[in-house]
């Protein structure tokens, strides 16, 4: 038999199994990383894209480098408007080239008087995708402690959050997610210089602390939700080195008031009655016990780097991702089929060849998307529709080739045709493929849901085409394709 | 048999009214710009009540922000959205509360996109239109002559600008699923516009008849054009069903793409090849044979 001899044979044989493998976790209901996952426009969900505060990071960190250098150095620098300046009065030895690059900085201006000096590009993206890094994590634990399994969380861009969460609107997310929690503790100080004046929002208690925090938040080993005489609140336990400063600040203390605050603003100011040597702690102070399992949260994944903004926020409805869905495929289905009958009826044989081709494309397309663990979103099911249309064209192309060889009474007119038109084919969904390649590298959103199904489905269809296609005109005499005429 | 190669200049005036049209449409209509591109809050919401209806419950608000409410053509489907100004949470919130407690109101969808974030994604967006258009370019450079590139790049910005030209005719929304749409078409003009190259380089290298580039224009489309009708005949037929099950937010898409279809077949049946013709790809032709 002829047919065994053909290698697209084996090849294609191998092509549905590993795509029959790789499809099958999709409908198994076990959880496997190798499956294709819907976007929330088909399942539902919402969504928040998060923006960190670069202004804000740019200032924390010349901050602290300038105290590194101070301490470390003893060179005294201030900060002007995004830069570290050094003044020439004192000894800049230490200040090596060397140093100065370690630090990530770059000098800016010189003059007679003093140097000034900014963080390098490269390194204050680097230092701000690290960060963002640490925030994605933090936020993932936030997120994570309200009971949300499914949630997909990735860092964007250099500062953005993209957080996704499948079902329906839980509002604790947005209030724990969008503070900062920054949990200082600061002592009771009457004299004016070096103190801050904190209010609290609700009450409208104030008290007059020291400006500067004794212990922060970033000492917080575990916090949760208890009750004291049936009044939610939040109790707070340090690790070893808060414990020990918590112990000799209220040992040193007794008597005087110190302020908890949250991200500026007083939550409550009590009395040290007695030194506390045990590192733990509660706040009370009107909550409710949601509040106080949200604060609870917060302050056990820790503060975030920088204030945090929602720039996006999206939910959409199970209602509209069902319909989406079911709409979607029953148009895909309709419009394949009328495809199919359309290509039949002018190809004949040929035109069944052409819904086998479909068939295995789509196949290899899953396949690939599974493989890949490929989120499916709506403009992507847009991008298999293209997908389609162009393997049809691809088959098109074929056809009309090897006919036109066959009129023309060119020898060999099937390999010669396939072979000429599989040239055209090449050329044109390259082409589209770099451009959906480029898309996929700086669009967002849906534009990259579109070209990733795109991307694949040209792969899918460049393959199929080459090996099963050809394996049907290679085993049908020319007689029987439906091209003669 | 047609001869399409003496219809170009015929082409270039339709091809150039076109263009003029689409300014003038532009200047005078603007694009209908979605809150990706303007930021904003939008609802999608499914509802018996009436517009009217609706609009009643927002009419209390204090504040010079207007609530837009649209209904979709042929469904209880509403569009709410307030553009984005001065973003005051208040009243943010405040239209939130009166659609999530409403009994009658039930929400497909809704999102909020900060102004700052859709100026990002503007450029975000003609970063990625500009570097697909670019790789297409120098692949049609690399693959061909620069007469090809040139002609193939015009008839794709043609295509696409044109689209752009009846969205705003249409007052359809402008949103980054559009984007997606337009470069659909970008891709599906390119697509049409190689494989006629294709043919001419191969019938222009042939010994036998490549002096009379005329003819060869004229043969490369009659010899495609079987397969232009055909492949243009089965995505209309397909994007037609997407068009009438499309779920409510997407089905100006596959309209806009339909009409990217026709608009694209126009360009590479009438513009491309004459285009490759009047770049004096002729006398590039001789230049290789002595």
């Amino acid at each position: 038999m002829i047919i065994f001899k053909q290698w697209r044979l084996w090849v294609s044989l191998l092509l549905l199994i590993g795509s029959y493998i790789l499809i099958k976790p999709n409908f198994e209901s076990q959880t496997s990383n190798s499956k294709i996952n819907f976007g929330l426009d088909i399942q539902g969900g919402f969504s928040y894209l998060l923006e960190l505060n670069e202004e804000e990071y740019l200032n924390n960190l010349l901050v602290k480098t300038s105290q590194y250098i101070e301490n470390t150095y003893s060179i005294s620098s201030n900060i002007d408007n995004g830069e570290i300046v050094i003044s020439k009065n004192q000894n800049l030895d230490a200040l090596t080239n060397i140093v100065i690059q370690n630090l990530g900085l770059e000098i800016n201006e010189k003059s007679d008087k003093e140097n000034s000096y900014i963080f390098s590009k490269q390194n204050f993206n680097k230092s701000l995708s690290d960060m963002t890094l640490n925030a994605v994590e933090i936020v993932r634990s936030r997120v994570d402690f309200l009971g949300n399994k499914e949630l997909s969380i990735q860092k964007v861009g250099l500062n953005k959050i993209l957080l996704e969460i499948p079902g329906d609107l839980d509002n604790n997310v947005k209030e724990v997610i969008s503070k900062t929690a920054k949990l200082t503790l600061h002592l009771e100080k009457n004299n004016i210089v070096g103190s801050k004046t904190f209010i609290n929002e609700e009450t409208g208690e104030q008290v007059r602390v020291q400006e500067i925090p004794n212990i922060t938040g970033d000492f917080i080993q575990d916090a949760s939700l208890q009750y004291n005489q049936n009044e939610p609140v939040v109790a707070f336990s340090f690790n070893k080195e808060g414990s020990d400063l918590f112990a000799k600040m209220t040992s040193e203390n007794v008597g005087s008031r110190f302020a908890i605050v949250l991200d500026g603003s007083l939550i409550t100011a009590p009395v040290i009655r007695e030194s506390i040597t045990g590192g733990s702690g509660q706040i009370s102070g009107g909550f409710t016990n949601e509040t106080a399992n949200n604060l609870a949260i917060i302050l056990k994944s820790g503060s975030l780097p920088t204030q945090i903004k929602i720039i996006q926020e999206k939910q959409i409805g199970p209602t509209l991702g069902q319909e989406g869905v079911e709409k979607g495929v029953i148009a895909s289905i309709i419009a394949l089929i009328a495809i199919t009958l359309f290509m039949i009826i002018y190809y004949k044989i040929s035109g069944v060849f052409t819904v086998i081709t479909i068939i295995s494309c789509l196949s290899l397309l899953f396949a690939m998307m599974s493989l890949l663990n490929t989120t499916l979103t709506l403009p992507g099911v847009i991008g298999i529709v293209l997908t389609i249309g162009m393997c049809v064209d691809a088959n098109v192309l074929i056809f009309e080739r090897i006919r036109e060889n066959f009129k023309h009474n060119i020898e060999d007119p099937k390999n010669h045709g396939f072979n000429s038109a599989y040239v055209t084919i090449l050329d044109s969904n390259l082409t589209t493929l770099f451009a959906a390649v480029f898309l996929f590298a700086f669009g967002f959103g849906p534009i990259r849901g579109f070209s990733i199904s795109l991307i694949i489905g040209i792969i899918s269809s460049l393959i199929v085409t080459y090996i099963i296609l050809k394996l049907f005109i290679n085993i049908t005499s020319i007689k029987y394709l439906g091209l003669q005429r | 048999m047609i001869n399409f190669y003496s219809f170009k200049n015929k082409s270039y005036l339709v091809s150039l009214s076109l263009i003029i049209l689409t300014i003038i449409i532009i200047f005078f209509k603007g694009l209908n710009l979605g809150i990706d591109f303007k930021g904003g809050l939008n609802f999608e919401v499914k509802s018996n009540l009436t517009t009217n209806q609706l609009n009643e419950y927002f009419d209390f608000i204090d504040s010079d922000r207007e609530v837009l409410i649209k209904r979709e053509v042929g469904s209880d489907v509403f569009s709410i959205r307030i553009e984005s100004g001065d973003n005051n949470p208040v009243f943010i919130e405040e239209i939130k509360n009166i659609i999530y407690q409403n009994p009658d109101i039930e929400i497909l969808l809704s999102e909020y996109i900060e102004p700052t974030f859709s100026e990002e994604l503007i450029k975000n967006s003609i970063y990625a239109l500009a570097s697909s258009l670019l790789v297409i370019a120098v692949y049609v450079w690399i693959r061909f002559d620069w007469q090809f590139a040139a002609s193939g790049i015009f008839a794709l910005l043609h295509d696409v600008f044109v689209s752009i030209g009846f969205m705003s005719l249409f007052n359809i929304e402008f949103n980054l699923t559009m984007i997606a749409a337009l470069l659909l078409i970008a891709g599906y003009s390119i697509n049409d516009t190689i494989v006629l190259f294709d043919r001419l380089r191969s019938l222009t290298s042939n010994e036998e008849n490549k002096d009379n580039f005329e003819t060869n224009v004229n043969n490369s489309i009659k010899l495609n054009l079987r397969r232009t009708i055909l492949t243009s005949f089965t995505t209309i037929l397909a994007l037609l069903c997407l068009v009438f099950l499309a779920p409510v937010n997407l089905t100006e898409m596959p309209i806009v793409f339909i009409f990217g279809v026709l608009i694209g077949t126009f360009s590479s049946l009438f513009l491309v090849l004459g285009i490759v013709g009047d770049l004096n790809y002729e006398a590039v032709l001789k230049a290789r044979d002595s």
